[in-house]
Order: C-alpha cells, then structure tokens, then sequence
C-alpha cells in the first residue's frame, strides 16, 4: 500500500470520533467482519487506528479505497461543509431523460481527466437516489491534494446538484462543465442558495417541506394548534384583538403547516420600490427610479423565528411575502412593486 | 361469713320495719345465726323478686313502645309502598304514551349514523378508483392512488390552491416525475387533463418501479450481476441467464422506456455474452426474448423463464424455443 494512501487513511480514520467508528468502518465495508473483531476499539485511538491500517495494509487498500472512506465520512458530517446549490437546463425540445449511471460516471470521469491530467473522481451511490461525487484536484504537473476536496450531490433526473464550497475556486467552471455534459443537460447556474444543511436545501429545493396532506381516512380531525396565544396575555385586550390574532394564527398555520421548517439562516431580499402618491410635490414619487434597498434577515432557524411571531402578530406582512416567494419556482422574476430573490440561507 | 346488717340493709329497701326487726332478732337469737342467715336469704329473694319484677315491668314497657314503633314503621312502609306503585303506574303510562316516538328518534339516529358509515366508506373507497379529493379550507387536496395489474402501489397528493391563478400549494410528487411541465401545460386551462396526466405519469412510474423491484426480489437467482436503474425506472440494463444453476449463456439486457407514460420499454436490446459465432437456436432465443421483453411485463418475462427451467428438468419437450444447446449439454 503507498504510504499517500495509508497516511490518508489514517489521517480520516482519526478524525473519526470514537463512537461513530464502528458505524462508518461498516458502512465502508471494506475491511471484512471477521478483521473488525480482531481489533479491540476500547484502546486508546492512536492504537485502535495502528491496528486499522495494519488491516488495510494486508487488504491492500487503493487510493480509491480511500476516497470512498473520505466520502462516508463526509456524508455523516455533512454539516462540517457549506453547500452551494446549481441548477441546470435543457433545451427545449429535448428528449426524454434517459439517464444512465454507468455512462454518467465514465462521462464525468473522462471530461475531467482530459482537462487535468492528475485528478480523482469517485463515486458513491445513496438510497435516496442521489449520487456523492468527490473529486481531488491536482494540475497537469502535480499529484491530486486529497486534503482539499470537492464533493458534488447530483440527483438524476433532476436539474439539481450540490456542491461543497471548496477554497480552489478556479475549478468550479470545470466542473459545472463536466456535470452538464456527463448529464446531457445543456446549461448551469448557481442558485442563490447556501447552506450547511443538506436536508434543508433539498426540502427547499424540491419543495418537500410539508408532507402532511388531508385525506378522508385520517379519522382524527386536524387539531387546531394555538401558538400561545393565551401566553402573556392582557386580559383587557383579548376580546377587542381578538378577531385580528385568530386571522394570524390562521396564516400562519396555513403558511407554516404543522411540519418542521427548513433550517435558514440568512433570507436577503433586493426590493426596488416605485411610490405613489395622491398629493403633488411627494418627493419620493418624483423619482423616475426606483428605490432600491436590501432588506437581510438572520437567525440561528429563520422560519421558526418567523413562525413564533405570529402571536405577536408582528411582520404578518413579511410573512406572506417569505412563503410566496418560497412556493414559486425559483427563477421567476415578479415585475410588480416588490421582487422577491432566492433567499439566502 | 359473717352477716352484716348495714350492707344488707343497703341493698334493699327494708324500711325502718325490717332494719327493727332485724336487730331484735339480731339480740335475741344472737346463738341463732342460722336463723339469721336464713333470713338473711329470704331478703335477698324477696329483694330480687322485686327487681325482676321490676325489671319484668321495664321491659313490658320496652315491648310496648317496640311494638307501637313497629306499627308506626310498617304503616310508613305500607305509605311508600303505595306511593312507589303510583308513581311506577305514572311512569309506565307515560312510556306507554311516550314510546312511539322515542322509538321512531332511535330509528332515526340509527339510520343518520348509517349513513354516515356508509358515506365514509365510500369516500373512503373512491381511493380504489385510483383519482380522489378531499375539500381543504383553501382548495382541494388531491390524491392520485396509482396501481399496476391489479396492485394498489403508492399514493401521492397534490394541494391545489383554488385561486385566480390556479397554483400548486405543496405536494408528494417525486421530483424527477414532470410536474412543472404538466402544470405549465394544463393547470390554468384545463384542469381535468391536468389530472389526468398527471395520473398517467404516476402510474406509469410506479408500474415501471414495481417490474424492476420484483426483478430484483424475485428472480435474483436469474440475474448475474446487480440491476441497473435510474429514478425514473426508464432505462433498466442486467445481465441474466436461464438456467439459475447451470453455465448457460448469459445474456445482457438494455430496455429503454422512452415514453413516461408506459410501463412497456420502447427499445429493447438483448445482446449475448461472448457471442460472436451464435448457433442459430441461441439467435432464435435473443430475438425470442427481445421481442418478450417489448410486449409483457419485466416480471412477467422472467417467471415464464423460470417456468420453462422447470419444464426443462423434467424432460418434456418444449415447443416454441429450440434448445439444442441445452439438451446437448444435458
């Protein structure tokens, strides 16, 4: 085994914490049941990890061996990244999707070969139909750094993919090129999109947030959640706001559902505004501009935040105007007063 | 023992009379004790037979207000006992009068509460018949039951918001089935072909994704390599053979479903291992299995394989496919 490959390998298999170890070294399937056992994993790390690469030694693991640990490793830690979403097109008039793995991989593969002569690509299929990409980039002159690698989440057969944020940005065009081509799409674009929750992405992206639907077998009636509304409440004031909180409430229920939000962080949104005004003179409705501004909102869970406003029955407003343009395909661009961006996470 | 006078005394009544008496006795008969104690007994008779007459006198007047008690209870038994059948003769006169309608209102509940079953079950049934909604506060939700030769597979839901413009609220349509085309095409205009296409979609998908996954469950013995797929189920590529034992040929199989909504392929190529110089029977059987896999089912094919090997085994002839090679090698 080269000593690059075992030092690799010791190097992941250290920043395995303890507990996660067996679940991962399973998960590789690499080294057999019966070498597992021999290693006792009550030592300290140091000799458990020793012991590891003896076994791997015998095994004769291969760079490629390694990679695919790198990339399991990866996928149980996914948080420790800060994913970047790209969306691809077709033509018009296109044929159906005919995807095929075998032929994605070798595509892929080559088209980066070919530009960089020194480069590893592995692969790593999901149940979830999704596709782990992991590519070390090296340049025509030196070998591959494997401490500094991009991982791609392609779902085929659907225009999306994820990517890492990696600091060796002047590859990214590459890649983008690669993955259009190996998936017969025909163009790229990065969404305004980011975040460290994979999860999230995805249920933003594909719009998957919310999967409790009404049918008429549930024989439990939808129970009617109260959002606090009777916490810290003045008692002279209920029957006067009364109807307003209930109207609220109902938005926001309709809006936010009952299901777990998405995890955002960051929602910016560029808004240009054209006023109106009745009397003349207003300076503001002079301008033949209009008035751009930048609006950002951050919080450590954004749309929880947002959803425990409503019994404060603040920024109801804004409310709407997050879950509209949420439920819009991204990319289209509303011409009215307001222009609602892909919200950043 | 000794008599002593004054306790005697005291126990009765004697009277000055008998307390004089006594001591004159007392002095005169001193030697007479006997006599003395003898009247002593006498005393004592004469004092409790008073008592127990006394006593006798007391519990006559005991039975005498026991017994006017008794009579006084039995006749407030006699009283609430009348007033009990009264009030019973009152009240089954009313039911009497009373019954015919609550009869006829347990009918009724009965007969609402039945119907609710029954409507229930059939909302509850619409599922069967693959397209069926439920009305929600802000439109309608959807639920697309899809099947395949007579098996219920999953069910997906589409929310629709009943608004101008018509819009999608949220859904469980799988990403790579084409919703957004679909609703691009149809939602504004025509809602029904909407659905209906999108039906098709659907249950072309999960009649695809049912013959690949009972491939793979049910005839893993067939296949000689893992079965390749992708999430639309539209492009299936596995290698197998015939004979789950023995070294027949193996053969590799592309199936390329082009048409999303059927759950036939459009293209089929069967193609042989190793197979430059093909006897003509093993050409025969290529084609044989092209031409199956374009006009039944995937599982459907590999059963009737399967079917054939039993028959091989056991000797008789098989009409339709030649397999000289294997009876020779047999």
């Amino acid at each position: 085994m080269d000593e690059t490959v075992a030092e690799f390998i010791k190097r992941t298999i250290l920043k395995i914490p303890m507990n996660e170890l067996t679940t991962i070294l399973k998960a590789w399937d690499f080294l057999s049941e019966n070498q597992l056992q021999t290693v006792n994993f009550r030592q300290r790390k140091e000799s458990v990890v020793q012991h590891l690469i003896h076994l791997c030694e015998e095994k004769r693991a291969s760079l490629n061996d390694a990679a695919l640990l790198d990339i399991i490793y990866t996928q149980f830690h996914q948080h420790q990244k800060v994913w970047d979403v790209f969306q691809m097109s077709k033509g018009p008039g296109e044929d159906v999707d005919l995807f095929d793995m075998k032929q994605f991989k070798n595509s892929f593969k080559k088209i980066l070969q070919r530009a960089l002569k020194n480069v590893t690509v592995s692969f790593r299929e999901t149940e979830e139909n999704a596709i782990w990409i992991r590519i070390a980039w090296g340049t025509q002159y030196t070998k591959p750094n494997q401490y500094k690698p991009t991982y791609v989440v392609y779902y085929p057969q659907t225009p999306y993919a994820f990517k890492s944020s990696s600091t060796l940005r002047r590859n990214t065009p590459l890649l983008g090129q690669a993955l259009t081509i190996a998936s017969k799409h025909h163009q790229i674009v990065k969404m305004d999109l980011r975040s460290r929750y994979l999860d999230s992405l995805k249920a933003i992206v594909f719009k998957q947030y919310n999967q409790t639907f009404e049918t008429h077998n549930s024989t439990t009636p939808l129970q009617e959640r109260s959002l606090g509304l009777d916490i810290n409440m003045d008692s002279r004031i209920i029957h006067e706001n009364k109807v307003e909180k209930e109207r609220v409430q109902r938005i926001t229920q309709e809006t936010f559902g009952d299901y777990s939000q998405p995890q955002l962080e960051f929602a910016q949104y560029k808004l240009e505004t054209k006023f109106k005004s009745d009397l003349n003179g207003s300076i503001l409705a002079e301008r033949e501009e209009p008035l751009r501004c930048l609006i950002k909102f951050s919080s450590p869970h954004l749309l929880e935040a947002l959803k425990s406003l409503a019994p404060a029955a603040l920024f109801s407003r804004i409310q709407k105007l997050l879950c509209y343009s949420a439920s819009h395909s991204q990319g289209t661009q509303d011409p009215s007063s307001y222009i609602p961006l892909y919200p950043r996470c | 023992a000794l008599p002593c006078f004054c306790t005697a005394g005291s126990q009765s009544t004697p009277g000055p009379v008998g307390f004089v008496l006594k001591t004159w006795l007392a002095g005169i008969l001193a030697p007479g004790l006997g006599v003395l104690a003898h009247l002593e007994r006498l005393e004592t008779q004469v004092s409790r037979s008073r008592k127990q007459s006394e006593e006798l006198q007391s519990l006559q007047a005991q039975e005498g207000a026991l017994g006017t008690k008794i009579h006084k209870l039995r006749h407030l038994r006699d009283e609430l006992r009348a007033a009990l059948w009264h009030r019973r003769g009152n009240v089954k006169a009313c039911i009497a009068n009373v019954e015919p309608n609550r009869t006829v209102e347990v009918n009724e509940e009965e007969a609402l509460e039945e119907k609710l079953e029954n409507v229930k079950a059939v909302l509850q049934a619409y599922h069967f018949t693959g397209l069926s909604g439920k009305l929600t506060s802000r439109g309608v939700c959807v639920c697309i039951n899809t099947a395949f030769e007579g098996n219920l597979l999953d069910s997906y839901f589409v929310d629709l918001v009943i608004q101008k413009p018509l819009r999608i609220h949220h859904h469980s349509v799988p990403v790579f089935i084409p919703l957004e085309e679909i609703a691009a095409k149809y939602l504004q205009t025509n809602i029904q072909h909407f659905l209906f296409s999108l039906c098709e979609y659907l249950n072309a998908y999960s009649g695809r994704k049912y013959q690949a996954d009972r491939l793979q469950s049910d005839f893993a013995a067939l296949l000689t390599g893992p079965l390749q797929r992708n999430p639309l189920c539209n492009l299936l590529s596995f290698t197998y053979k015939l004979d789950p034992g023995g070294q027949s040929f193996l053969f590799c199989a592309r199936l390329l479903y082009k048409d999303l909504t059927a759950t036939l392929p459009t293209d089929v190529t069967v193609t042989c291992q190793g197979g430059e110089a093909l006897s003509t029977s093993w050409e025969e059987q290529r084609a044989s299995h092209e031409t199956l896999f374009c006009t039944k089912p995937l599982h459907q094919v590999f059963a009737s394989f399967a079917r054939r090997e039993k028959l091989d085994e056991s000797g008789l002839l098989i009409d339709c496919f030649h397999c000289t090679g294997n009876t020779s090698a047999k």
